[in-house]
């Protein structure tokens, strides 16, 4: 997929464009107001992910912009500002997503991911991961012709798992995507071992290789073997 | 005791006294002017029957006529004898009546035999005169106090009508709300003084709070890019190689750490964003529906610490924003998860009028008017003692009322709607 990062945190966009630039992904930059709106007009691009504090202007303005000139790319706002009106003013203008800083790089793919499935493919909802086939439109999980029984919890994770595959994702990133950051889990991870420890055995005997891995203190990996 | 009041007491008693001690004199005064003048009268009566005497050789006749009584007898000339004024009560023939009288008696020599002398007045008409004058008197005082009273009291008030106005307004004020202090002017000095004070204190006050608001808030917005850059680093750094499981744990706990802070930092601009009212829309929240979605969110986590939930819920409607009421309930009850012990019990009932989340916890009771304080917990919480602040902060919000009781060993937090 092919992603605009508009951010004037030179650390920050250069961790973004690490994380992302794999994979045939292709992930260009904007550090300001007006280099983001040069950009914009010219290309197309999957997803735009937008900074709403730009030297040069306000992303709010760059938002305004995508959607008088009718363009089709999404856009997922990210901003240090966790004001509730930001929230609303960004979706109701036709932001897909909002984030708030700090994030974590897991979060930020899972979200880019899943806007870029809603946006292309034209209603095709089905992620495919070798012998893994979600349907997202149903939330089934199919492998190979098994069905797969998962729970709302255990679905997500295994979404989340495929949409950051082959990086270790922590168990913070996967508390709060699953639980929401409004709860400090920071002190019950265990129960996430718990859930991570059955989806797997749920892949593996319906005939799903072992995708995932524990790194110790870390976090998770799903990694194709 | 308000100032009219006081003040209303100190004339009434001070009139009063001044007014009971004038009449006392004025009474006293008028009083002896008239026995003065009867005594004169008396005087004049002795001396036509001592000239009356020196003409005929003999006494005048003795009798009572007009308000007047003489009458003689002899007396032993041994006798040591007084002439003396004095008040005495005597029968009035003409009114046919005792009467109250004013008194001369003396002796006088008639052909070598003394007689005594007594004249007798009436004192009916003095007695009246100064009954009268007293009547009017009274009466003007109290018609004065009165009218003293009444123009303390509306003039008064009227005078005091700024004062209350601005300390009605001072009451009022909030730091928090944009309306400035406004009065109207008056044309008394001091009140015109006291409102430019009080409205030049209050700007300042309001300004010194915006200066102190806004630095809180840029502060915590500037702090949450780095925070963003130190998690955004470590996400990264974990993709690099495999760690050592000391290593691991290492990067585990500085991400605990980040996590913490921008929790915390996110909390204290979320108070500042209620404190200063910038919360955006209202909607209807079914409160018994946000508590049973809740307690879905928290399933795992009450599973994991073996805590049995128990609920209770009435239908209830509440008229606030959405992110602030799930706010709320997620404060409360993951309180309330916190603070429990494994195989420990919550409540939560619901209706009508009040939330109540109650919970198995400590043995020890927390102090209730600290507990809604910023940065208040005890020893063993891990949490960071915003939860409740905001919490209160939301209920404050919507003029809810939040409180805290410890009973049966068990931590109970109501909402009165």
């Amino acid at each position: 997929m092919k992603i605009l990062l508009i951010e004037d945190e030179s650390s920050l966009r250069e961790s973004i464009i690490t994380y992302f630039t794999d994979e045939g992904n292709i992930c260009e930059t904007a550090v300001d107001y007006k280099s983001a709106i040069e950009k914009i007009n010219i290309y197309n691009y999957d997803c735009i992910l937008l900074d709403l504090t730009l030297p040069g202007g306000d992303g709010m303005e760059i938002l305004r912009t995508i959607k008088k000139i009718n363009k089709k790319d999404g856009v997922l706002i990210i901003s240090a500002r966790h004001s509730l009106d930001d929230k609303l003013d960004g979706l109701n203008l036709g932001a897909d997503d909002y984030l708030v800083k700090p994030f974590h790089l897991s979060e930020l793919k899972a979200r880019v991911t899943a806007i870029v499935r809603r946006k292309s493919y034209d209603g095709s909802n089905v992620i495919t991961f070798n012998e893994i086939q979600i349907d997202t439109q149903a939330m089934s999980v199919k492998i190979g012709d098994n069905v797969l029984t998962l729970t709302r919890k255990e679905y997500d994770l295994l979404v989340y798992f495929i949409a950051n595959q082959s990086k270790v994702i922590t168990k913070s990133a996967i508390a709060e995507h699953l639980w929401g950051d409004e709860i400090d889990l920071s002190d019950h991870f265990d129960f996430i071992y718990t859930h991570i420890k059955n989806l797997r055995k749920k892949l593996i005997e319906a005939g799903c290789k072992d995708y995932i891995k524990s790194m110790y203190g870390v976090g998770y990996k799903f990694e194709n073997i | 005791m308000k100032l009219a009041t006081k003040y209303n007491r100190v004339t009434l008693i001070a009139s009063i006294i001044v007014f009971i001690f004038t009449g006392v004199i004025y009474y006293s005064v008028i009083h002896y002017i008239l026995t003065n003048k009867l005594d004169r009268d008396l005087a004049i009566e002795e001396d036509e029957i001592a000239a009356y005497v020196k003409t005929n050789g003999k006494l005048p006749q003795a009798g009572s006529f007009k308000e007047q009584k003489v009458s003689y007898y002899l007396i032993d000339p041994a006798h040591d004898f007084e002439r003396k004024y004095f008040n005495n009560d005597y029968f009035n023939e003409s009114e046919q009546k005792i009467e109250p009288g004013r008194s001369l008696i003396s002796t006088i020599d008639v052909n070598g035999e003394l007689y005594s002398v007594t004249v007798t007045k009436s004192r009916v008409e003095s007695e009246d005169l100064v009954r009268i004058i007293l009547l009017i008197t009274l009466s003007i005082t109290i018609v004065l106090l009165i009218t003293l009273l009444l123009i303390n009291r509306f003039v008064l008030n009227n005078i005091w009508k700024p004062f209350y106005e601005i300390l009605s307004q001072m009451k009022a004020f909030n730091l928090a709300d944009k309306n400035d202090i406004y009065i109207e002017p008056t044309k008394i000095d001091e009140f015109t003084e006291l409102n430019a004070a009080v409205a030049a204190m209050s700007l300042r006050v309001k300004q010194d709070y915006r200066e102190l608001k806004s630095f809180t808030d840029n502060a915590s917005h500037e702090m949450m890019t780095p925070l963003a850059v130190i998690n955004s680093k470590l996400d990264t750094l974990i993709q690099t190689e495999t760690f050592s499981d000391s290593q691991g744990e290492l990067i585990e706990d500085i991400y605990v750490a980040v996590g913490k802070l921008s929790r915390l930092n996110q909390s204290l601009l979320m108070l500042a964003k209620i404190e200063n009212n910038l919360i955006g829309d209202q909607e209807t929240i079914d409160l018994d529906e946000l508590i049973r979605q809740k307690t879905r969110q928290f399933q795992e986590l009450l599973q994991s610490q073996e805590i049995n939930l128990k609920t209770d819920l009435a239908n209830k409607q509440l008229n606030m924003n959405k992110h602030l009421a799930d706010m709320l309930i997620n404060n409360l009850l993951s309180n309330a998860i916190r603070h429990n012990y494994k195989g420990g019990e919550i409540y939560i009932h619901l209706n009508e009028k009040e939330l109540r989340i109650s919970n198995t916890g400590s043995d020890d009771e927390l102090i209730a008017s600290k507990v809604f304080e910023r940065f208040y917990k005890n020893a063993a919480s891990e949490g960071m003692g915003l939860g409740l602040a905001i919490s209160n902060q939301i209920c404050n919000l919507y003029h809810f009322k939040l409180n805290y009781t410890y009973q049966d060993t068990r931590h109970t937090f109501k909402v009165s709607f």
